[in-house]
């Protein structure tokens, strides 16, 4: 029985070793990548989107660069700081994280062609009355560790009479202020921008200040070569048009200050659904209502919107009366010669629909039977244009619902309608099905007067790519036609935007939660393992009769118990490389921090745990002539051990619960996971909640099987 | 007759504390020798400096022509043929009876495992305890336990056998299971040196009593002579408190 105990030990040492083995040079072997950090969540410049992959304005830049120059990168969300640290140390090779180029900063890095302007302002809570810094005095002001706005506001502070309390992260000085803990913080103006677009209440409260601009960094005097080849690159993404596309994804373009602040009036007609239309609140909804709105939002503009009617709205356009018009409008070559169109927002046509069981579904199958058309419809007049080739009978209605009615009680086999018109019908529960695809395709524009209003159009274009990349074009257009034509895409827009539910949330980030606790996991078993070799060790070395080596323990549990985690561990991933000019992977920092801390606690309760064994029981052994070895392993370990059973228990599950603090050095185990999480949806509560039971789970298993072996132990 | 055991001028001090204060002892084959003498006065440092339990301080112990107190002497192999029984007994808790007697023989590999069962069976027999070889050493009385822990003493075949205060902790209905088994030891001839305040086996089985006090042997002699015709006030003293309770 021991020595199967004693082989699976063996087989589990052996295997831990290859595993480490494996992992050292594998990271190695990728030399040829740069290795460049960033910050864990600086939304728009870095973070994980809803798919887990870190993306942002840094990210895109960074990666487009890379592609330019045929270089490799490797970007590590570390943080702000251990990136910092991490490339003066050697670890990382570069730094791009949102950092302003400062002349300290100089003394340190090398910095390539600034990227971006910026500038630092303060943010308020959402309603505050706060809106100059005087109103500060005495009061609590959140500030980011480490950053351009830090050191404004830290300017301020005497002069205006404010407390600082600083932060890691970007989340923790919005909550510190949304929850009105501070009354204010100051952060990097895209930054807080960003923010506030995507849900954050707060709003801004100052001009931006301190401007300066955002360099890709390296330390000093190495990686010319890298700093080279950034420059080149970004020279080329600005020249083609890459650098203004990432920059638009993510912040919308910098032509919205022509028309931002401004009220533009926008004609549309009266009813139209699903593109406009009063709701039973008498406010104008629909596709043209939303997505008008959407982008005046996004682009910082105001519309006033006017419900004319189509002819009179186009009419207004022409005069002067109204600055645009969007009413479901085909772009047509007449209408080019008055009107400046924007892009096509949506694509028409005729569809045919027939009743839900019939089995029609071709315009040949409805020679000789008669279909119903609505007058002075474009359905209307397609059906007229082709009735001759395909001879079919017509009969006309004065309205939508007569003519649907005709066809689902099939005195008339089909009907002929504009595709989203038919579409909207259905999903408001008219028994009718669509059987063609759309024909007679009419794009539909947004239009200003011709040579009047470019910024308008500008802006609305601009908006309308935003819209479509950030989903949200694809939401308005699900919420009016049901998921029918844009089934995936309603999908993957639909479910992070809406559930924020436990349920919604596990379920959403399922695979990213798994995998942290995965790292966790495996982080907790490989540094028990070497931790209770440690420990055992110097443990044991602080019970044999020898001075040297009892020094020796007391001297190495004094100082890694003494030693905070979070120092070790930043000691050892970014102090070692320094000294030794040899890089760490975080993974084996962090299993090497976890082995010296909680090592010197088991190294404490196994020597105390001897001592505290009879010492007759020593003298007993001695005495009948065994030697001080055999003694410890016969009679002195056995009983030792037992007293240490509840000890090593309690050390597994500090263990676990200690590898949180390694977050700091960017491994991604869980409760990293759960940062990042919170970074792209500020749930805060909910996902910390989350986090938080499954380590209690992992815990609570953790205990059960503890016991039992506790039990097993007893004799 | 010939000297098993011989210590001149032993030295014992711990810190600034002298507790032995140069002892001259010889101790013939097969004779019995019990140290008497109040507390405190350095009889059990005295009987533990014999198989260097304690670092003896300066002097000599010259056990079959062997000085013990140097440090190039294997402490592990002279303690082979010293057998000790200590005051509290201290069985090995982790192991059951049988394996607290085969311990020593199985790993100093003076015996098979085999051999050493059949061994320790017969041991226990001699103590009056064969039935108890699979119990626990927590399950025994103190009496059972000490007589325990002389089998396991004599399971290595000792030529000289150490008690330091052997019945000390018994419950007194035990005391005489444990004196017998001594008393039946000391008919076979073994070289025995006894620190105990049983003045009755002292009187009874002892060839010579040697009397300690304040780190010094004060008188040495016969039981009779001792007990009889104490010479030393001291003695005479002690023997009144012990004798008079």
């Amino acid at each position: 029985m021991k020595r199967k105990v004693l082989m699976a030990f063996g087989l589990l040492a052996a295997f831990a070793t290859i595993l480490f083995c494996l992992a050292l040079p594998g990271s190695q072997a990728q030399a040829k990548t740069y290795q460049i950090g960033t910050d864990v969540t600086y939304p728009p410049f870095e973070f994980a989107n809803k798919n887990n992959k870190y993306v942002g304005i840094d990210i895109d830049i960074i990666k487009s660069i890379a592609k330019e120059e045929g270089f490799k990168v490797n970007v590590k969300p570390v943080g702000f700081n251990a990136a910092v640290q991490s490339v003066q140390s050697g670890q990382l090779d570069g730094i791009i994280a949102g950092m302003t180029i400062t002349p300290e900063r100089k003394d340190k890095f090398d910095f390539g062609t600034p990227y971006y302007k910026t500038g630092a302002v303060m943010a308020v809570k959402k309603g505050s009355d706060i809106t100059s810094f005087k109103q500060l005095k005495g009061k609590k002001v959140a500030l980011k560790t480490g950053t351009a706005a830090a050191d404004y506001a830290n300017s301020l502070k005497k002069k205006y009479g404010f407390k600082t309390v600083t932060f890691d992260d970007s989340d923790n000085i919005y909550q510190d202020v949304t929850t009105g803990n501070s009354v204010a913080c100051f952060d990097d103006q895209p930054v807080l921008q960003y923010g506030i677009k995507h849900g954050l209440k707060l709003q801004i409260a100052s001009k931006p200040a301190n401007q300066g601009w955002y360099g890709f960094g390296v330390k000093k005097g190495t990686h010319k070569a890298l700093i080279k080849k950034f420059n080149a690159g970004l020279k080329k993404i600005q020249a083609n048009g890459t650098y203004d596309k990432i920059v638009g994804k993510y912040l919308g373009t910098a032509n919205n200050s022509k028309v931002k602040g401004k009220t533009f009036t926008i004609g549309t007609d009266v009813t139209f659904p699903p593109f406009e239309f009063a709701n039973k609140n008498n406010k104008y909804v629909g596709i043209d209502m939303d997505l008008i709105r959407a982008i005046a939002n996004e682009q910082g503009f105001k519309v006033k919107i006017k419900a004319l009617g189509f002819n009179a709205a186009v009419q207004a356009v022409e005069s002067g009366q109204a600055d645009g018009v969007i009413a479901g409008m085909s772009i047509t070559n007449e209408r080019k010669a008055q009107f400046d169109f924007s892009k096509p927002y949506f694509n028409s046509g005729v569809v045919m629909a027939v009743a839900q069981n019939s089995k029609i579904h071709k315009l040949s199958e409805l020679r000789g039977k008669r279909v119903a058309v609505k007058t002075g419809t474009s359905g209307a007049d397609y059906a007229n244009s082709i009735k001759k080739k395909y001879g079919f009978k017509v009969v006309t209605f004065d309205d939508s619902n007569n003519m649907y009615a005709d066809v689902s009680t099939g005195n008339s086999v089909a009907c002929f309608e504009d595709h989203p018109v038919m579409q909207y019908a259905i999903k408001q529960g008219t028994k009718l099905k669509i059987v063609t695809k759309p024909a007679l395709n009419a794009p539909y524009g947004f239009a200003v007067k011709k040579g009047h209003n470019q910024a308008l159009l500008q802006a609305f274009n601009q908006g309308l790519a935003d819209l479509k990349a950030s989903g949200t074009y694809d939401s308005i257009k699900a919420k009016y036609l049901g998921a029918d034509e844009i089934k995936t895409a309603a999908k993957t827009s639909g479910n992070d935007a809406e559930d924020r539910t436990f349920i919604g949330l596990i379920k959403q980030n399922k695979g990213a939660l798994l995998s942290g606790l995965q790292e966790t996991l495996w982080l907790t078993v490989v540094s028990i393992f070497f931790a209770t070799i440690f420990g055992v060790l110097v443990g044991l070395m602080g019970v044999v009769p020898n001075k040297f080596s009892q020094g020796t323990s007391t001297t190495l549990i004094y100082l890694f118990r003494g030693m905070p985690l979070l120092v070790l561990a930043l000691f050892i991933y970014t102090g070692i490389p320094s000294l030794t000019g040899q890089k760490i992977p975080a993974f084996v920092a962090g299993v090497v921090t976890l082995t010296f801390n909680e090592g010197a606690y088991i190294a404490a309760f196994v020597k105390g745990g001897i001592q505290a064994v009879d010492p007759g029981q020593m003298e007993a052994s001695r005495s009948l002539g065994l030697p001080f070895g055999k003694a410890m392993r016969k009679v002195i370990l056995p009983q030792g051990i037992r007293i240490m059973v509840p000890s090593f228990i309690n050390q597994f599950i500090i263990t676990l619960k200690d590898t949180s603090i390694l977050s700091i050095i960017g491994l991604l185990e869980l409760t990293q996971t759960g940062k990042i999480i919170i970074a792209r949806n500020l749930e805060g509560f909910k996902v910390w909640t989350i986090v938080a039971a499954i380590y209690l789970i992992i815990i609570t298993v953790l205990t059960w099987l503890s016991n039992w072996v506790q039990r097993r132990t007893k004799v | 007759m010939s000297e098993k055991v011989k210590v001149t001028n032993l030295v014992k001090t711990f810190g600034d504390n002298e507790v032995l204060k140069g002892i001259n002892l010889t101790v013939q084959k097969n004779e019995v020798v019990v140290i008497i003498g109040p507390s405190g006065s350095g009889k059990s440092t005295l009987l533990r400096n014999l198989n260097k339990l304690e670092e003896p301080t300066s002097g000599s112990i010259v056990i079959d022509n062997v000085d013990i107190a140097r440090n190039d002497v294997d402490i592990n192999a002279v303690r082979e043929n010293i057998g000790m029984v200590f005051q509290h007994f201290n069985l090995f808790k982790n192991l059951s009876v049988g394996e607290n007697i085969m311990l020593a023989p199985v790993e100093l590999k003076k015996q098979t495992k085999d051999k050493a069962a059949i061994q320790a069976k017969q041991l226990l027999k001699t103590v009056g305890l064969e039935e108890k070889f699979d119990a626990t050493v927590q399950s025994l009385s103190g009496g059972q336990q000490q007589r325990v822990a002389i089998a396991r003493a004599l399971a290595m075949n000792p030529d000289i056998m150490l008690f330091d205060e052997p019945t000390s902790a018994l419950d007194p209905e035990m005391v005489g299971d444990v004196l017998a088994v001594m008393k039946d030891l000391a008919k076979q001839g073994m070289t025995m040196v006894v620190v105990t305040h049983e003045m009755g086996f002292a009187k009874e089985v002892a060839d010579r009593v040697v009397f300690v006090d304040d780190g010094q042997i004060l008188e040495e002699g016969t039981p009779e002579q001792i007990f009889e015709h104490p010479k030393n006030e001291r003695l005479q003293d002690f023997l009144n408190k012990i004798l008079n309770v």
